[in-house]
């Protein structure tokens, strides 16, 4: 299989109401972005790769059938990719392979959301079975509620241990400039937030954005043309786990550890904790961080809790967790997880300006959807 | 064999399919009936268990299903359970041109790739006319009826010619449906039935654009390595080519020109050209529509398609009846696939066979395969 790269990454400024530009425009910012990185123009992209989330967001049916004019791409091959919160990895997985297939030489993915533009939980709501599910569905708040309570009865975690999460992305995300939030908070300030499903408060919750990001995704062949070294896709998957299969665990994401077995395997790593420097991950609420620390072996089963309040995750810790400050720092949803990768891009390139972690060669970039039962992790290196 | 031209990839094949029935409706079946049935049936021919099935990409519309996510609430049905799934909003033919460079990757030795519809249960109408951009062209009321009926006004005009034609192209396509068992049709409308049906967008008339229908449609590739070992006549996939156009349909050329630049590519990939095509499988949206998309696949100069229903030497067009008479939005393109790989399995023809599909308002994005037995 011919190698695939990352030689260029794009991110607007995310914003909570861009009312600049429409999507067109929030679009081609990216996209110019990446282009640029890569030295790039769009007359040297074979292929583009749109992903957006669900159409209901922003109610443009199809929408990249009206963002091909902004991109220059007329007359280029043009899908668009869609999974949920995921969306943005997946297009991104979708790009790779038309590289790594042989189908194209680079490819444009692009992905993005305009939040302020669509009703965000009522979308997220028509997810659930018209029949089972819908008359007791509140956007995805309620099933991640239960998710929570579920592993804090189990497991012993408090609700310090997710608050910790919030202190430390928040914390980060200053230093991120494409990051929007600019909160200082303590754990204290996290716990006193008020409920709005119990566990999950106030500050436990990602903002709402308006976004895009981009990435230019070379054949091994062209990659040492861009502008900055390339950072290396070491392996990249995205699993799912039937909604209504009855073994579905609570308390662990096993499409999460499938994905995370497949990928590690790819790129040679054996002691995650030990062998990655740096892990960016999609947290939807502040909880399902600690999840995913278990299911990518960043710790043992149940150990979420005791590694975040350690300080590993942290910046300067042996593990650092979303230096860029996460989804909490700014969550335009269908590129919240493009965005995971490029951070993890820009980390092994030494591109990550203030939150950039010392000496980054191998970094994980996680991502998740659905009813948290689709979740993707890739591996990129600098060599 | 045309000489495969991918970088290094590896060679895939179509090594099974199956469809459901396709009918105006089926109430008493819901999405995941339809697409459990395919799946069951795709595996039940190959002899592969869903076990052996590496990944699922599969197509369909949150719009047309009313549901955010749709993919999400199928994963069962589709048999993706613990494997890596991914959605293409797009038709079921950019589905399969994922999972083909899938496997060519080496990633990968067994993929299904899923489509189907119910649009009797959408307002399929407005399903089209909000892929419209939301500020100059939707207050318009710029449809997909009424983009084909522009595209085919402009057609027959620029080339002096006259609806009867389209009428003609029309019923070849039911004609041919006729004898489609999956449409279970008992009669099939005459020229002078398409010529009296009601006027939709001038000028075509109701039996000259596509009938949606509802159904599924599932198709298990696989590496050459476990297609030699599942069938005795795996159909190749040499060729891929896809390109979109404007999204604005006054700024796109005549022509079906996306289109072309699609075949180009593929017809590239796959060392064939035009003339050697044996069969070809297209989705047109409209009767104008088919003889613009022939056109821009090189059997036939601008304006001169229609002669291909006259006895003008070509491919077999639309064995299956096409588009026309059934046509499950982002399924079309994929059951053309199917429909191909099948006509050659069973020897339809020597040369390669063409597979199109269409997407967006007056097919703005167009997607072609070159598949050989």
């Amino acid at each position: 299989m011919s190698r695939v790269a990352i030689v260029g990454v794009g991110q607007t400024h995310h914003q909570r109401r861009r009312t600049d530009v429409n999507v067109p425009g929030l679009v081609r910012e990216a996209a110019k972005r990446a282009l640029q990185d890569a030295n790039l123009t769009m007359a040297d992209i074979d292929s583009v790769v749109v992903a957006s989330g669900p159409v209901l967001f922003a109610a443009v049916n199809q929408p990249e059938k009206w963002v091909v004019d902004a991109l220059g791409a007329r007359g280029k091959p043009v899908v668009r990719i869609t999974s949920g919160g995921g969306t943005g990895f997946a297009g991104a997985l979708g790009g790779y392979y038309q590289v790594a297939g042989g189908f194209a030489k680079r490819v444009l993915v692009v992905a993005y959301d305009k939040l302020s533009e669509g009703q965000l939980q009522y979308s997220i709501s028509s997810l659930y079975d018209p029949f089972w599910g819908r008359e007791f569905a509140v956007g995805i708040m309620g099933f991640s509620a239960a998710y929570w309570r579920a592993r804090m009865d189990a497991l012993g975690h408090t609700e310090e241990a997710a608050a910790r999460v919030v202190v430390k992305n928040l914390a980060n995300a200053r230093l991120n400039p494409y990051a929007h939030v600019r909160k200082d908070v303590t754990v204290e300030d996290v716990l006193k937030s008020p409920p709005l499903a119990w566990p999950i408060k106030l500050l436990d919750v990602p903002p709402i954005s308006d976004g895009a990001a981009a990435v230019v995704l070379s054949a091994e062949d062209l990659a040492e043309r861009g502008s900055t070294a390339p950072a290396w896709i070491r392996g990249i998957a995205y699993c799912a786990e039937a909604d209504n299969a009855p073994q579905r665990s609570m308390l662990m994401s096993e499409p999460l550890a499938h994905a995370a077995r497949t990928v590690y395997r790819a790129a040679g790593i054996t002691n995650p904790r030990r062998q990655l420097d740096v892990v960016e991950v999609q947290e939807p609420y502040s909880c399902f961080e600690l999840s995913y620390y278990e299911s990518l072996g960043l710790c043992a089963p149940g150990g979420a809790a005791e590694l975040v309040a350690s300080g590993a995750t942290q910046i300067g810790g042996d593990i650092p967790v979303n230096p860029s400050g996460g989804c909490l720092g700014a969550n335009p949803i269908g590129a919240s997880g493009l965005i995971r990768l490029i951070e993890a891009a820009m980390q092994v390139t030494g591109k990550a300006g203030e939150h950039q972690v010392h000496a980054a060669r191998l970094a994980a970039a996680q991502t998740g959807g659905g009813w948290a039962n689709l979740r993707g992790l890739a591996v990129v290196s600098a060599d | 064999m045309a000489q495969n031209t991918f970088a290094k990839p590896r060679r895939v094949g179509v090594v099974a399919s199956a469809q459901t029935d396709w009918r105006d409706a089926w109430p008493g079946a819901q999405h995941i009936d339809l697409i459990a049935a395919a799946v069951h049936q795709a595996l039940e021919g190959s002899g592969l268990r869903i076990e052996d099935v590496d990944f699922v990409i599969d197509s369909g519309s949150d719009v047309l299903d009313g549901r955010s996510i749709s993919n999400c609430g199928f994963l069962g049905a589709m048999g993706a359970h613990h494997k890596e799934e991914s959605r293409v909003e797009d038709d079921g033919l950019w589905a399969a041109l994922y999972g083909v460079n899938k496997i060519a990757s080496g990633a990968a030795d067994v993929g299904l790739i899923i489509a189907y519809a119910k649009p009797s249960e959408a307002d399929l109408q407005q399903f089209h006319a909000t892929v419209a951009e939301p500020f100059c062209q939707r207050p318009v009321g710029l449809d997909e009826a009424t983009a084909q009926g522009l595209i085919a006004q402009d057609y027959l005009h620029r080339n002096g010619l006259t609806d009867d034609m389209l009428a003609e192209v029309a019923a070849r396509a039911w004609g041919s449906a006729l004898v489609n068992p999956r449409l279970g049709l008992q009669s099939a409308p005459s020229l002078e039935d398409i010529l009296a049906s009601p006027w939709v967008a001038t000028p075509l008339r109701q039996l000259m654009l596509a009938r949606p229908v509802d159904g599924a449609v599932a198709l298990v590739l696989a590496s050459e390595r476990v297609a030699r070992r599942v069938t005795p006549t795996p159909v190749w996939v040499t060729g891929l080519g896809a390109a979109m156009d404007s999204g604005n349909i006054t700024m796109r050329e005549p022509g079906f020109n996306a289109c072309a630049v699609a075949a180009k590519a593929a017809y590239g990939k796959a060392g064939t050209s035009a003339a050697q095509v044996g069969v070809a499988e297209i989705s047109a949206g409209s009767a104008a529509a088919e003889l613009l998309t022939l056109e821009a696949l090189g059997f036939a100069q601008a304006g001169r398609a229609i002669d291909l229903y006259r006895g003008a030497a070509g491919p077999q067009v639309n064995r299956s009846g096409g588009a026309l008479p059934a046509s499950p939005v982002f399924a079309t393109g994929l059951v053309r696939l199917a429909e191909a790989a099948d006509q050659l399995a069973q020897g339809a023809s020597a040369g390669p066979a063409v597979v199109h599909a269409a997407s967006g308002l007056g097919a703005q994005s167009h997607c072609v395969f070159v598949v050989e037995a």
